[in-house]
C-alpha cells in the first residue's frame, strides 16, 4: 500500500465514508467535514501507522490563517514565510493555498501524505 | 390536576428480539435459549449478529461506544424513529439513561505488560469508552434530542430508576416528553470473570437452558444476558394530542438504599420493601391492586430468598402472578429494567405472560409464580422491581393502556 492508500484507508475508517470519496485533492473540512476529535485520532493513527512523531499543528495547518493574517512586523513575504513553517509544503502548493482562502480551511488529504513522507525520510 | 405519564414509543434489542412481535411469538411458543460463553462453565444470552449501523447508518462516533452503550444508542434510535415527534418536540425532550461500567477490560487494552499500557491499538479517546455518559452523547446527537438530563449509574437498579425519573419529570411538569432506558453487556471475559469471582454466577457444564430457573430452590446463580432498550415517555394530553400509539401508564417509582452490605442485599428486605412501597402509595395504589410482578428474580441464592419474603409481607393474602424475564433474557445489569420493561409490553401486545418454565421447586410456593405460558387477559396493573450491587432498590408501577381514560386513578 502506498503512503496515500494508508491514509485514504485510515480515514475513511475513522469517518465511516467510502475509501472511494477520499482522493488526494479531497479537502478534510470543507468535503469531509471532519471535527477536532477527528483530527486526533487521525494524528494517534498516522503517529502509529507510519512510526513517527507528529506535530498536529503543522500536518493539520492550524495555525495557517493565524500566519497569514498575522505574521509579524518582521515577515515581508508571506509565501517564504509559510515555506518555513510549513517545510513539506511544495511552493505550487503554498501559491495554491494562498489563492484558495475563501471557502474555508484548505488542508487537503495530500497534504497529510507529503506531511508523512516528509516525517518519513 | 395531575399530569399523567404514559408510554408512546418503545426502543428494544434483546436476545429474544427487537420487534414487539417476535419477542411476543418468542415468550408464547419458545423456550429460553442459553449458549456457552467460551469461558469453562459459563453461559450466557447473547444478542446474536448485533450490527450498530443498522440502527444508525454511518455514524463515526460508533468507535467510542462500548457494547453496552451501542445497545443503548441503538434501541434509543429505533424508540425515537418510532415516536412520531416533531424535530422542536425531540429538542425539547429530555434523556435520562441508564449506564453501568465497561468491564471488557481486556478486549480494550490487549497489551499490558507491568503495568505499562500500550497506546498501540488505542483510539485517541478511548477514555470515552469508559466514560458513563458517553451514549447520552451519541443518542442526543443521532436523535436530536436537547433536553433536560442526566446518566444514572446505580448499578442493575439504573435503569429503572432512570425510567422513574424520567416519570417524574414528566409529572412534574419539567418535561413534557423524556426518553428514558439503558443499555449494557457484561458478557465479555473481564464481566465474565467479575462475576464468576464474585460467586454470583450459575455455571453449568452443560447447557443450563433448560434448567435455569430464580425462585427455585436449586437456584444457583445468574445467567449474563445484554441488550438495551429505551421508552418515551410523555405527559397523557400531549400524546392525545399529537395522536401517539400509548402503550402504557407509568404510575408511581420508589428507590432506596441497603446501607447493608456492597453486593449482597439486605436479608431482611426491609429497605427494598420501602422502595415498592413508595412506588405503591405514589401510584395511590394498594398492593392487593396490583395483578402482575416483574421481579428481579436473579435466580441468585440471596436475591430471590430476599425477594420471595418480600412479596409474601407486602402482598399477604392477595396472589399477583409473578414473573422473572430473567430466565429468558438472562441478567441484564444496569439495562435489565428498561429491557424487562420493553419485553413485558411486548408480551402483553401478544396477550401472554412470560413464565418461568423451569421452576420445579418453588422458594415460596403459597406465590403465584408463573410457570407455564399464560394468557394475559386480567392484567392490568403491574409492579417491577430490581435491585443492584450495593444496596440499590428501585420499583416502578405500571397499568396497561387499554385505549381509554376508564382507568383514571
Amino acid at each position: 500500500m502506498t503512503v496515500f492508500e494508508k491514509i485514504q484507508a485510515t480515514l475513511a475508517d475513522i469517518l465511516d465514508v467510502e475509501t472511494a470519496s477520499i482522493g488526494a485533492e479531497t479537502y478534510l473540512f470543507r468535503d469531509l467535514e471532519v471535527e477536532s476529535i477527528d483530527l486526533l485520532e487521525l494524528a494517534v493513527s498516522l503517529s502509529s501507522e507510519f512510526n513517527i512523531d507528529v506535530n498536529d499543528d503543522e500536518v493539520f495547518l492550524k495555525t495557517l490563517r493565524v500566519y497569514i493574517s498575522e505574521p509579524g512586523d518582521q515577515v515581508t513575504d508571506t509565501r517564504a514565510y509559510l515555506m518555513e513553517k510549513y517545510p513539506y509544503l511544495t511552493s505550487t502548493r503554498v501559491d495554491e493555498i494562498l489563492a484558495d482562502q475563501e471557502d474555508g480551511p484548505v488542508l487537503k488529504v495530500k497534504d497529510i501524505v507529503d506531511y508523512v513522507n516528509w516525517r518519513s525520510v | 390536576m395531575r399530569r399523567r405519564v404514559v408510554v408512546t414509543s418503545v426502543g428494544v434489542v434483546s436476545s429474544l428480539g427487537a420487534r414487539f412481535q417476535e419477542i411476543g411469538e418468542r415468550l408464547a411458543d419458545g423456550a429460553p435459549r442459553f449458549t456457552f460463553t467460551g469461558e469453562e462453565g459459563l453461559w450466557a444470552a447473547p444478542v446474536e449478529d448485533f450490527d450498530l449501523k443498522a440502527y444508525t447508518g454511518r455514524f463515526k462516533d460508533g468507535r467510542y461506544l462500548n457494547r453496552g452503550a451501542q445497545f443503548a444508542v441503538a434501541s434509543a434510535v429505533m424508540a425515537m424513529e418510532r415516536s412520531g415527534l416533531s424535530e422542536k418536540e425531540r429538542a425539547d425532550t429530555g434523556l435520562f439513561c441508564g449506564s453501568g461500567p465497561n468491564l471488557d477490560v481486556g478486549e480494550e487494552f490487549s497489551n499490558i505488560q507491568g503495568g505499562e499500557i500500550s497506546e498501540a491499538g488505542l483510539s485517541a479517546l478511548w477514555m470515552l469508552r469508559f466514560l458513563p455518559n458517553t451514549a447520552a452523547s451519541a443518542i442526543s446527537r443521532l436523535t436530536g434530542i436537547h433536553g433536560e438530563n442526566y446518566t444514572c449509574g446505580s448499578a442493575c437498579a439504573a435503569s429503572l430508576t432512570a425510567l422513574g425519573e424520567g416519570f417524574r419529570k414528566v409529572r412534574d411538569g419539567y418535561l413534557d416528553t423524556a426518553l428514558a432506558g439503558g443499555g449494557d453487556s457484561r458478557i465479555n471475559r473481564g464481566g465474565l470473570l467479575a462475576y464468576g469471582m464474585a460467586r454470583a454466577l450459575h455455571r453449568s457444564e452443560g447447557d443450563p437452558s433448560g434448567v435455569y430457573a430464580p425462585f427455585d430452590a436449586k437456584r444457583q446463580g445468574f445467567l449474563p444476558g445484554e441488550g438495551g432498550a429505551f421508552l418515551l415517555l410523555e405527559e397523557l394530553e400531549h400524546a392525545k394530542r399529537r395522536g401517539a400509539e400509548i402503550y402504557a401508564e407509568i404510575l408511581g417509582f420508589g428507590s432506596s438504599l441497603d446501607g447493608y452490605n456492597m453486593t449482597a442485599p439486605d436479608p431482611s428486605g426491609t429497605w427494598a420493601e420501602k422502595a415498592v412501597r413508595l412506588a405503591l402509595d405514589e401510584a395511590f395504589m394498594l398492593p392487593s391492586e396490583v395483578d402482575a410482578v416483574s421481579a428481579h428474580g436473579t435466580g441468585t441464592l440471596l436475591n430471590d430468598q430476599m425477594e420471595a419474603a418480600l412479596f409474601g409481607r407486602v402482598f399477604g393474602g392477595h396472589r399477583p402472578a409473578i414473573f422473572s424475564l430473567k430466565a429468558w433474557l438472562g441478567h441484564l445489569a444496569s439495562a435489565c429494567g428498561a429491557v424487562e420493561l420493553a419485553v413485558t409490553l411486548a408480551a402483553l401486545t401478544q396477550g401472554v405472560l412470560p413464565a418461568n418454565p423451569h421452576l420445579k421447586a418453588p422458594l415460596d410456593p403459597t406465590l403465584d409464580f408463573v410457570v407455564s405460558g399464560r394468557g394475559a387477559e386480567g392484567i392490568s396493573t403491574l409492579l417491577f422491581e430490581n435491585f443492584g450491587f450495593g444496596g440499590q432498590n428501585s420499583a416502578l408501577v405500571v397499568r396497561r393502556w387499554r385505549g381509554g381514560d376508564t382507568s383514571t386513578p
